[in-house]
């Protein structure tokens, strides 16, 4: 018995460890924290399903209004931002599978913002995008701050995420773009298809994989925007670009009494949400696949 | 026959104007980061927005380098202490689970598997909290233990790394076999060697997401000399919001060694989108 174990151990072990302790774990640990009040380092108390009924039901609590505040916040971002992260991408995709001179070099150009740290990204950025540094007022005679104006800085954050993550998506199309079997384009040609037509009969249903694949990720991640607003409008002008991460980051690891419960509560029911977004995705698309 | 030739042309040129006007728009962000780091703060702040530095000055990166409160060389040393641990701890864990889950065969190792995939889709920001506590429950907050280890628990490289192996020919395992290796030999000579493509993937990523991981490490280290430099940058940008030649100066630290590792490895960063996506 104990021989059979050996191998197992020494291979699937280490890993089995660091998966259980930072990963299994502290799923169930964060459900658990998410019935309790906590302050992070007193033993968490039992409070059932309080801070979630504080959080979605009362009124009076500040917990209500930043939940409503920053998931819709969130949702709003999420929504602008991923459609644009898939499209785009896939439109430049479709120009450099046509192979115009230097498309490798454009591919590498457009794919190297992914690689750049987020706060190098947002100093860069938030700086050129300001009225005092930026080319705005030289060359436009702009007179305001975008960053602080609606709706130009929600333009500004999605457009610095479109910039930031396109790259990924970009070269996933680009390698699934080469793999339509020519013959397929060719029939269609020869059919009478132009371009578009071909486009949306040809193209669109071999990719649609890849397609289901980068939107599922591309929510996923947009869910959990963080450095964007930080760095580049503070979550201004007035909250209005203040998302959930920023107060789940606040309330549990904010100064000071942590709330780690309630935060954690709130991290949960966002979870969820990302969860029930990424399932009807993938409904959805099998439903389209049928 | 012409004239479908002549339209290929139009499309192709479309095609190139497009792209390249865009591949500008693209660049010009970093291009003018990079020379507005060598514009001495009176450039800036007297004249009107321009991209090439009238007077081309060192001071940016000087005054950079010589600030204690926010200490960017020792920031950068620390992100790379902490991705090259991160990264050799993932390629060994990873590497080492990958040959079981495809070489040995224990009860349960299905079922295991199965395990890691439902928890693929659980969302990183339920662990957040509950993460912190563990590390601090370790005593590893300020250290670069905090940073290294817990991302190596994700699944995601596990599950590449079984695809990959899984495709090497069992063939080769069981001439080994034959002349008598046992599974340590095994997996050193024979699947660590044919495993290089996708352990360099691996590698390379672990490292670029190490360094530009930006939440997690300013949770776990409160003490500034410990930061790696993403989450340095924050407090750069607060200390130097009306210096932007020293702030991007801060920014092009951040960005250089991903970007060298680019440079090197251009072709293996695109590898890996279609390894990843690659999965059906």
């Amino acid at each position: 018995m104990k021989k059979k174990l050996f191998w197992p151990a020494v291979f699937i072990g280490p890993y089995f460890l660091l998966f259980t302790i930072f990963f299994l774990f502290p799923a169930f640990f964060g459900l658990y924290v998410s019935l309790t009040e906590w302050d992070m380092y007193n033993t968490p108390e039992f409070v059932g399903l309080q801070n979630y009924a504080k959080i979605l039901f009362d009124e009076s609590s500040i917990y209500y209004d930043q939940f409503r505040l920053g998931m819709g916040n969130t949702l709003l971002f999420v929504v602008m931002a991923v459609p644009l992260c898939v499209v785009v991408p896939l439109l430049l995709a479709v120009l450099l599978n046509s192979k115009p001179k230097g498309h490798k070099f454009f591919q590498s150009i457009l794919y190297m913002p992914t690689l750049f740290s987020i706060s190098a990204v947002m100093i860069i950025w938030s700086f050129l995008l300001s009225l005092s540094y930026g080319p705005f007022r030289t060359w436009f005679g702009m007179d305001f701050d975008l960053k602080s104006t609606q709706p130009w800085a929600w333009i500004c954050i999605v457009g610095v995420t479109l910039w930031w993550c396109m790259g990924s998506n970009l070269v996933i199309y680009v390698a699934a773009l080469a793999g339509i079997p020519v013959d397929q384009l060719e029939a269609a040609t020869i059919d009478g298809a132009g371009s578009i037509t071909k486009f949306f009969k040809v193209v669109i249903p071999n990719l649609r994989f890849q397609l289901l694949f980068t939107t599922v990720t591309t929510t996923v991640a947009q869910f959990n925007i963080y450095g964007q607003p930080l760095m580049l409008t503070g979550g201004g002008p007035n909250n209005s670009t203040r998302v959930m991460m920023m107060y789940i980051q606040e309330n549990a690891f904010g100064k000071g009494i942590s709330t780690a419960g309630m935060s954690s509560a709130m991290a949960t029911l966002m979870g969820l949400v990302i969860i029930a977004v990424s399932a009807v995705q993938l409904v959805i698309n099998r439903r389209n696949a049928r | 026959m012409k004239s479908k030739s002549r339209n290929k042309k139009i499309i192709l040129t479309l095609a190139f104007v497009i792209l390249a006007v865009i591949c500008v728009l693209w660049l010009f962000p970093m291009i003018w980061a990079i020379f507005t780091a060598f514009q001495s703060e009176t450039e800036i702040q007297k004249m009107d927005f321009h991209i090439i530095p009238v007077d081309f000055t060192w001071e940016n990166y000087f005054k950079l380098f010589n600030n204690d409160s926010s200490p960017v060389l020792r920031w950068f040393l620390n992100s790379l202490v902490v991705a090259t641990g991160h990264m050799c701890l993932v390629l060994v864990v990873v590497s080492l689970a990958g040959y079981g889950f495809t070489r040995l065969d224990f009860k349960g190792r299905d079922g295991l598997f199965l395990l890691l995939m439902a928890t693929m889709m659980f969302p990183s920001v339920m662990s957040l909290i509950p993460n912190f506590k563990i590390v601090d429950a370790f005593g590893w907050t300020n250290t670069y233990l905090a940073v290294i280890v817990p991302g190596a628990a994700g699944v995601t490289n596990v599950f590449l790394v079984r695809q990959f192996m899984m495709a090497i020919p069992r063939e080769l395992d069981e001439a080994a076999k034959v002349d008598g290796a046992n599974h340590w030999q095994i997996f050193r000579h024979i699947i660590l060697p044919n495993s290089k493509p996708v352990l360099m993937v691996v590698g390379l990523f672990s490292f670029t997401g190490a360094w530009n991981d930006f939440l997690w490490p300013s949770i776990v280290m409160s003490d500034v000399e410990m930061l790696p430099i993403t989450p340095g940058l924050q407090l750069l940008q607060g200390q130097y919001m009306t210096y932007p030649g020293i702030a991007m100066a801060g920014a092009i630290m951040a960005i250089i060694p991903t970007f060298v590792l680019y440079l090197f490895a251009q072709d293996k960063f695109m590898q890996s989108m279609s390894l990843g996506s690659g999965i059906k």
